[in-house]
């Protein structure tokens, strides 16, 4: 019987001949584990903590990768207390001080884990913190984030799996050329399959429109995956994926795709021909809405990042629709550039004349405003926003409404301080 | 350990984000300490603005699909063991709420059938070992697959931590 990639990877990384769904297994990564501040503050009091304290040894200190990812220079709070903590714990646990990506190195770190090929094809790898983790499945590695068992990680060198199912989307067609990009194919699919679409497995995107996307789309399709109800999501490599890994890491992989006659729990095909660009309105992430049902609603606040658009290509259609543009004065739109690497590529071109010339705010790579840690929003302010999640104070206040929507349409609706379609922009 | 938990039935319908429907996570930013005593106190109180005082030790949570809804937050299990409640009963789990309440002590159980098995209030008996669920007024039952010996190992110690910590204190982790 054909196996999926997700067991393919698992079986591996367990060291068994083969898994099948619903068994418990026993998983270890070559790969490094990361943490971003955020998530080493969310477990430091849980299992980091209780490393110092019973004095053991964290299994491979060489293999702690430590990010400033989603705090960036302008956030409060308790940052930079965080900040320092992680380093003072890295040098009591002997992390080498090249594993730490500290501010003016950072960015939001499931990206840069793409970018520098942390898990190579084929390998599982694992985060503290992260549920967006599953961006680097296009990469046909398998991501989980440890969350609150992130500490049992460091101190064993292994975790518990429970092998999940798999959930096959097939993404038939041409995606519209105009307006329309890898997170309106999320919040499509996701309107069809619903919020428990993907529930307890890993979303497996294939089909043609997704061997057309380039590597930025494919990060960003799959970072959404838990709002499907998904665990995580995987993409089986081809030679754009192996093109993106080679020109990045020297490292040899051996990588893994899913059998023709593996087994899915579901199979969904869709045709993405006629998908348009769509936005979420608050509270719900999965209610779904046109940009057409929603126009003309006002605004006052726009943010442009996050690993779902935050991507090289995302700052190049914002700049695209701001170019030789201005923002009205009554609105503030962040845009945030994902990692360094980024920026460092923007800097090749004139976008962050454009932004600035536009009337934007453009914060040092980080997650910021996705989440509320920069550029808060108060009360009674609407904002439209690349990002991943709108429930009430997510960027701030309870009584500030996200709307969610693609990079291109959150640029065009700020330059109309009211939701808009960005087609007419491009 | 003898898996065996009793309790009065708490139902929660539609979905519930482990982000706002369960616990607000910027408390988890904005409460200085974050244990489960402080965010108990915030427990489903965006959907039902009382349930901590009126919860009692033990109580279950039954929830409909995808319970935990979203990011892999563990803020919101603390809350839930913070609140008292003694198991939660679904009819699926958030992949990322399951694996973390597990860790953290909290029995979370997705059991198909379980809505339209309880009313508000029921008395309910759950055997975790042995895989078995009672409705005790209206003797419906219902069966799981029960957790694998290291879930329940976990569970009993209360969480993953306690459970290496007592590793540790037996000589089986290795020190630095």
């Amino acid at each position: 019987m054909g196996k999926t990639i997700t067991e393919k990877i698992l079986a591996r990384a367990a060291g068994k001949t083969e898994v099948i769904p619903g068994d418990y297994v026993t998983v270890r990564s070559r790969c490094p584990v990361i943490f971003g501040h955020h998530s080493f503050d969310m477990v430091r009091d849980r299992g980091l903590s209780l490393i110092t304290k019973l004095g053991v040894k964290i299994f491979d200190p060489a293999k702690v990768i430590i990010v400033d990812g989603h705090g960036g220079s302008s956030s409060g709070g308790n940052i930079a207390e965080v900040r320092w903590l992680a380093q003072k714990w890295a040098r009591d646990m002997g992390v080498p001080p090249e594993n730490l990506f500290n501010l003016g190195r950072g960015g939001i770190e499931n990206m840069m884990s793409a970018e520098h090929i942390w898990p190579l094809p084929g390998e599982a790898f694992f985060q503290g913190c992260n549920g967006h983790l599953s961006t680097v499945g296009a990469l046909g590695a398998f991501p989980c984030a440890l969350a609150h068992g992130a500490g049992a990680y460091l101190m064993k060198g292994s975790t518990w799996i429970r092998v999940p199912k798999s959930v096959k989307i097939v993404l038939k067609g041409r995606m519209p050329e105009k307006g329309v990009y890898a997170r309106d194919i999320f919040e499509f699919v996701l309107s069809r399959i619903g919020p428990t679409g993907g529930m307890g497995g890993v979303l497996e995107w294939t089909g043609e429109a997704v061997n057309r996307m380039s590597m930025d789309e494919r990060f960003s399709l799959c970072s959404s995956a838990i709002f499907t109800g998904a665990w995580t999501a995987i993409m089986n490599p081809d030679d754009r994926t192996i093109d993106y890994v080679k020109s990045r890491t020297r490292e040899r992989f051996d990588l893994l795709k899913s059998d023709p006659d593996a087994r899915y729990v579901a199979v969904h095909e869709f045709d993405v021909s006629n998908v348009e660009p769509l936005v979420v309105p608050p509270p719900k992430r999965h209610i779904i809405k046109t940009v057409t049902e929603l126009k003309g609603i006002k605004l006052n606040r726009g943010f442009i990042g996050s690993d779902s658009g935050g991507w090289f290509e995302h700052m190049q259609v914002a700049a695209k629709i701001l170019k030789g543009r201005k923002i009205p004065c009554d609105v503030i739109l962040n845009i945030t550039p994902g990692t360094v690497e980024i920026l460092s590529r923007m800097l090749e071109t004139d976008m962050l004349k454009t932004f600035v010339e536009a009337g934007c705010v453009v914060p040092d790579p980080n997650e910021g405003q996705e989440v509320g840690m920069n550029t808060l929003l108060a009360a009674g302010e609407v904002c439209i926003a690349s990002a991943q999640t709108n429930y009430p104070g997510r960027m701030g206040s309870h009584q500030a409404d996200i709307y969610l929507a693609n990079p291109a349409t959150v640029a065009a609706s700020c330059l109309e301080g009211r939701i808009a379609d960005p087609r007419s922009y491009l | 350990m003898n898996g065996l938990l009793r309790g009065n039935a708490w139902i929660f319908r539609g979905l519930l984000d482990i982000d706002y429907e369960i616990c607000s996570f910027t408390l988890s930013r904005d409460l200085h300490n974050s244990t489960p005593e402080a965010l108990g106190k915030h427990c489903m109180t965006n959907v039902d603005p009382d349930f901590p005082k009126k919860v009692r030790k033990g109580d279950f949570i039954v929830a409909e699909e995808n319970m935990g809804y979203g990011h892999d937050h563990f803020h919101g299990c603390m809350s839930i063991l913070g609140a008292g409640v003694g198991a939660v009963l679904c009819e699926s789990a958030a992949p990322y709420f399951l694996r973390n309440s597990l860790e953290l002590g909290l029995p979370v159980i997705e059991l198909p059938g379980v809505v339209a098995a309880v009313e508000q209030g029921d008395p309910l008996e759950v055997d975790l070992i042995r895989g078995t669920f009672r409705n005790l007024r209206s003797q419906a039952g219902l069966s799981f697959t029960p957790p694998p010996g290291f879930i329940l190992e976990m569970l009993e110690a209360g969480g993953i931590y306690p459970l290496l910590t007592r590793m540790a204190g037996e000589g089986r982790l290795p020190k630095r």
